[in-house]
């Protein structure tokens, strides 16, 4: 009985979870539909009921209550996906140790971040929340909708979105925990390997041990003691299990030759690479491994190991049948991700559909959740962008951005102050307010709170 | 001589009693009491919120209250304080604060740890094996200074990390620690602390940490039991007193406090106990208004900051409605004029009424806390950990001006939290058999005019004289007005500071002119040169901030030092990464 009332309590507290997820209903009519899978429909209509696309067709009736916008001349298409960002994050490095499994982002989301807001406006609904790149094998990263206006970082978590985890590659692990550093394993990209193939092993090992306690633990007179329960063993065990799909930031093609090799011995299948600048050298490897790659359009040289570098990269990586899309790293450049993805019009001639892909399906695919969003399909969630001009021209604007069937971002009706919470110790100082905003974006946050294991030196490199 | 000795030792005691008022006058140390009864007459009783008495005695004895009513009889050896049309209430309860605690000097740092990811746990922030009676000290002056507002109990905790120890009630008198300690162990006090430059070095990193320990010690607590039932032929258990204080916490036998002032910081928490499921009492919550159902859905014991946002505004518009009340007649002819003016009103000027109001609407929010929690229906202490001493009483009245009754402040201050930490038969209340806490004011506790006059803690008096408040002002501003005298900060300073990267050396130039000081900070990792903001002298105290550009990010460093002479001392903080010594002398001219 007393197990009936608690099920009956988990089952309510978890309804009321549920609810807390505000999800709408929205007709668009009579726009160019670009549904990235299932071609363009042009004067079509989209209709999102509770949350769900539930039909996309001509001439649809508004059900009762429904919001309705006449998206007449304007293009619609799937809410942009961003692989790669630290939006909303109280901290992005836990920068103490090469192999920090333990600790995850979902654990200091920041609900009340403002650059959530700027990156709807620029149409993007869902980003990968991810650890930095201080550590050979860092923190696990949450992938989180942009419910802007909740302050429960819980809402903001993407239901049924798989774990992810983030590795490091390169100068930044070395850098952090290096002789320039901590002092200690990885020195060199070699070391870098070895971090990596330990724990890996460690894992295993720990995996096992467990394995055997608990298969042995429900047999009668069994005495013994459990295993050390350590939780960065359990999730490179679940890493090796399959549960965990790995993001792992890297420049150059030897490093990322040795990650697919490092993989194909532990039997690790789910494997996105980051940042890739070098993927063009390896892409026929990557595609034949089922690995992905996640790009920047072009930006590079930023530090040694980042000069060999092409705009062609996702081009190449494309045609090579690589899933690529292309990320941001960077709160200002997710507003324009759409703008991101047309230079590989200008740089590989892709279609419309495959540059579209760079930020949509693709980036869902790499995140586990295309089976939920990406592209505009019957029963996907109502993720949606509305812009004025096609999304690939550098005239376009983006009007409306619908989150779960929610109008998040309306042009129109923008106000000019969106902060949730406001400082009443603040003082108001308008000039000074504008300046810092502008002048803030000129940097990324891979290696935030990285920054004081490093010597001053290194400190202008910090992608 | 004696007529010069005297006057001198007068006008020190007069400059004590107007500068700290209100004074002691009667003080423990002095000469014991004749008898430990004491009645007080002709007194308004509100013995608990709702709960009435007009006019009647509370008689106490040995330290506990014998008799409450109107025809109470007066034993004869009781020591009687007519407390005419006085009120007495009972003693007030802290949920959360370190008062009667001495704070450790920030330890130098040693050599960089060789291997920051496996610290020690002590260098973690996870000493849960520590007593907060180890560092109780009666004669710290903040137990007079809370005392003197009413509190008569409160519930302390060890400095430290993320697990700086166990928590105890104490009641604010006594001898020693362990006679001031009413309940020992009553908590286990946690905080989302980071270390500093080790693991758990972030937020996440505490999440992950307080995880991993809380399942080790569950698992570690099952196997005691296991070897306890039969020992022979299995592996004895490690001892381990980080876990093994941890087990009565997973035996749900002792609660965690948590503090928590920020809304994300108490869904963190939140997020831990509905993981781990340990009992919970949230304190010194500030930014508690959107969670208040989560909060009730997670059964939380509730504590509220007494600390509130200081009213600047409201401070500077008092200050020009007395001068505006000062220049009479022709001030008001004046205060039209700006009407005409405002008529034209620029982009500017409407985005800063905007952002404005938006801050006037938050102030609300965090002065309006309490009353959200109480017609919510949720029941809630109060915690002083952050809040000073001398803003608690006019915070309550804000708290009251913005829709919190005046019974529910009490019931917060008394009732609830003597229920929450399971008090009830002890204190909160004016009752036959509880301790002889009580708190008499000659006016209703939260009138603006009221003053303490007299706090029982376990029946030992201490009376507070009264004084003129105007006097005290007065005396304040002579006073702070002559100690800034003697202290010199503008100039050229060398200034160094150790940070985990190592000893970071600078140059500090500073200018005053009138009230106003500015400066620059240049010099090793602070190229080009910044200037310094909010810059502050405050007697030898002098803060500033300044932001520099670090590796492509904007870092901001708090500054506050002490001036002797042609040296200063002190800490530099940036958030999250904690604070660093921080030493300046004069650079010669």
């Amino acid at each position: 009985m007393k197990k009936l009332i608690t099920i009956a309590c988990l089952l309510i507290a978890i309804s009321s979870m549920a609810q807390q997820i505000e999800r709408g209903t929205v007709l668009i009519k009579n726009g160019t539909v670009l549904t990235i899978t299932q071609g363009v429909k042009e004067n079509t209509d989209v209709l999102i009921k509770d949350g769900k696309i539930s039909q996309i067709g001509k001439n649809l009736a508004a059900p009762a209550g429904a919001k309705v916008i006449d998206a007449t001349g304007y293009h619609v298409m799937p809410g942009i996906i961003d692989a790669h960002s630290h939006l909303a994050l109280d901290a992005v490095n836990e920068a103490t140790t090469p192999v920090s499994a333990m600790v995850w982002e979902g654990d200091d989301l920041d609900p009340l971040d403002i650059a959530m807001y700027r990156a709807i406006a620029g149409g993007v609904t869902i980003s990968h929340a991810m650890h930095g790149s201080a550590n050979a094998i860092g923190g696990q990263c949450q992938t989180i909708k942009h419910r802007y206006g909740t302050v429960d970082p819980k809402v903001l978590m993407m239901e049924g979105a798989p774990r992810t985890i983030k590795f490091a590659l390169g100068e930044n692990p070395t850098r952090v925990h290096g002789n320039n550093g901590a002092g200690i394993v990885p020195n060199t990209r070699m070391g870098v390997e070895f971090v990596i193939r330990q724990a890996f092993s460690e894992g295993k090992e720990y995996m096992e041990s467990w394995n055997k306690y608990n298969a042995s633990k429900n047999q009668k007179g069994f005495r013994g003691a459990p295993p050390k329960y350590d939780l960065r063993m359990e999730t490179i065990a679940a890493i090796l299990r399959g549960e965990i799909i790995i993001h792992c930031h890297s420049y150059r093609a030897d490093e990322i030759y040795m990650l697919l090799k490092v993989c194909k011995d532990f039997g690790i299948k789910r494997l996105v690479f980051q940042h890739v600048n070098e993927g063009f050298k390896v892409a026929p490897e990557l595609a034949a491994q089922g690995a992905m790659a996640s790009v920047f359009a072009d930006w590079w040289a930023y530090k040694f190991e980042v000069y060999y570098s092409t705009a062609y990269n996702a081009a190449i990586l494309t045609r090579n049948g690589v899933v690529t899309s292309i990320n941001s790293d960077d709160a200002e450049l997710t507003r324009h991700l759409y703008h991101e993805a047309a230079k590989t019009q200008k740089y590989g001639g892709l279609t419309d559909d495959e540059a579209l892909s760079l930020i949509t399906i693709n980036p869902a695919k790499q995140l586990g959740i295309d089976n939920r969003v990406g592209s505009l399909e019957v029963g996907k969630d109502g993720d949606v962008v509305i812009f004025k001009g096609h999304p690939l021209s550098v005239y376009t604007v983006p009007a409306y951005t619908i989150i779960d069937g929610v109008i998040k971002f309306d042009r129109e009706k923008d106000a000019d102050d969106m902060r949730l919470y406001v400082d009443p110790k603040q003082t108001i100082d308008i000039t000074d307010a504008v300046f810092e905003e502008t002048l803030s974006h000129n940097h990324d946050e891979c290696m935030k709170n990285a920054e004081f294991l490093l010597n001053v030196k290194f400190a202008d490199q910090n992608r | 001589m004696k007529k010069l000795f005297s006057s001198v030792l007068l006008k020190k005691l007069l400059t004590v009693a107007v500068f700290c008022w209100p004074a002691v006058l009667f003080a423990q140390d002095e000469l014991a009491p004749v008898s430990r009864t004491y009645a007080i007459t002709n007194v308004n009783i509100i013995q608990a919120p709702g709960r009435k008495i007009d006019m009647g005695t509370v008689v106490m004895k040995d330290g506990l209250i014998v008799s409450v009513g109107k025809n109470v009889s007066i034993p004869a050896d009781a020591i009687v304080i007519k407390a005419d049309s006085m009120y007495v209430y009972a003693g007030f309860i802290d949920g959360l604060s370190r008062v009667g605690l001495t704070k450790p000097k920030d330890e130098e740092r040693g050599p960089r740890p060789k291997d920051p990811g496996n610290p020690k746990p002590e260098e973690a922030g996870i000493t849960p094996q520590n007593d907060v009676r180890v560092s109780l000290n009666p004669a710290e002056k903040s137990i007079e200074e809370l005392r003197a507002l009413g509190f008569t109990a409160a519930h302390v905790v060890p400095y430290g990390g993320m697990m700086p120890g166990n928590g105890s009630i104490i009641l604010l008198s006594g001898k020693s620690a362990d006679q001031m300690v009413l309940v020992n162990k009553s908590s286990f006090y946690s905080e989302l602390s980071p270390a500093r430059g080790v693991y758990p070095a972030t937020v996440m990193g505490v999440m992950a940490k307080y995880r991993e320990l809380y399942r080790q010690a569950s698992l570690s607590r099952a196997y005691e039991n296991a070897y306890a039932s039969n020992r022979a032929g299995i592996q004895r258990p490690a001892t381990d007193r980080v876990l093994e204080s941890l087990y009565p916490v997973v035996d749900k036998r002792q609660p965690v406090l948590f503090k928590a002032e920020r809304v994300v910081d108490a869904q963190r928490v939140l997020t831990l106990q509905n993981d781990l499921g340990f009992s919970l009492m949230l304190a010194e919550l500030k930014e508690g208004w959107d969670i208040v159902n989560k909060i009730k859905a997670a059964n939380a014991k509730v504590f509220l900051s007494l600390d509130l946002p200081e009213d600047k505004d409201k401070k500077d518009d008092k200050k020009k409605d007395e001068s505006k009340k000062e220049e009479g007649k022709k001030d008001e002819a004046k205060k039209e004029e700006p009407k005409k003016e405002e008529a034209p009103k620029t982009a500017t000027a409407e985005e800063k009424a905007a952002l404005e109001k938006r801050k006037a609407e938050f102030m609300a929010r965090y002065v309006g806390q309490a009353a959200t929690f109480q017609k919510a229906g949720v029941k809630f202490g109060f915690s002083t950990l952050s809040a000073k001493s001398g803003n608690i009483q006019a915070n309550l009245r804000r708290m009251i001006e913005a829709g919190l009754p005046e019974d529910a402040a009490l019931a917060s201050l008394t009732t609830a939290p003597a229920e929450m930490l399971g008090l009830s038969d002890r204190l909160g209340s004016v009752d036959n058999g509880k301790i002889a806490n009580l708190v008499i004011s000659d006016k209703p506790y939260f009138n603006e005019k009221a003053k303490v006059r007299y706090v029982f803690v376990e029946g030992t008096m201490y009376k507070f004289d009264v004084k003129d408040s105007k006097d005290s002002k007065d005396g304040k501003k002579n006073d702070s007005g002559s100690k800034d005298a003697g202290v010199k900060a503008e100039g050229e300073w060398s200034i160094s500071t150790e940070t985990p990267n190592g000893v970071e050396q600078s140059k500090l130039v500073i200018k005053k002119e009138g009230n106003t000081i500015t400066g620059t900070m240049s010099g090793g990792s602070i190229n080009p040169a910044v200037g310094i903001d909010n810059a502050k002298l405050d007697g030898n105290a002098l803060t500033f901030t300044f932001t520099f550009n670090y590796g492509g990010s904007n870092i901001t460093v708090e500054v506050a030092v002490k001036i002797e002479g042609d040296s200063f001392k002190g800490t530099s903080s940036v958030a999250e990464y904690g604070s660093f010594p921080t030493e300046g002398k004069r650079l010669p001219k």
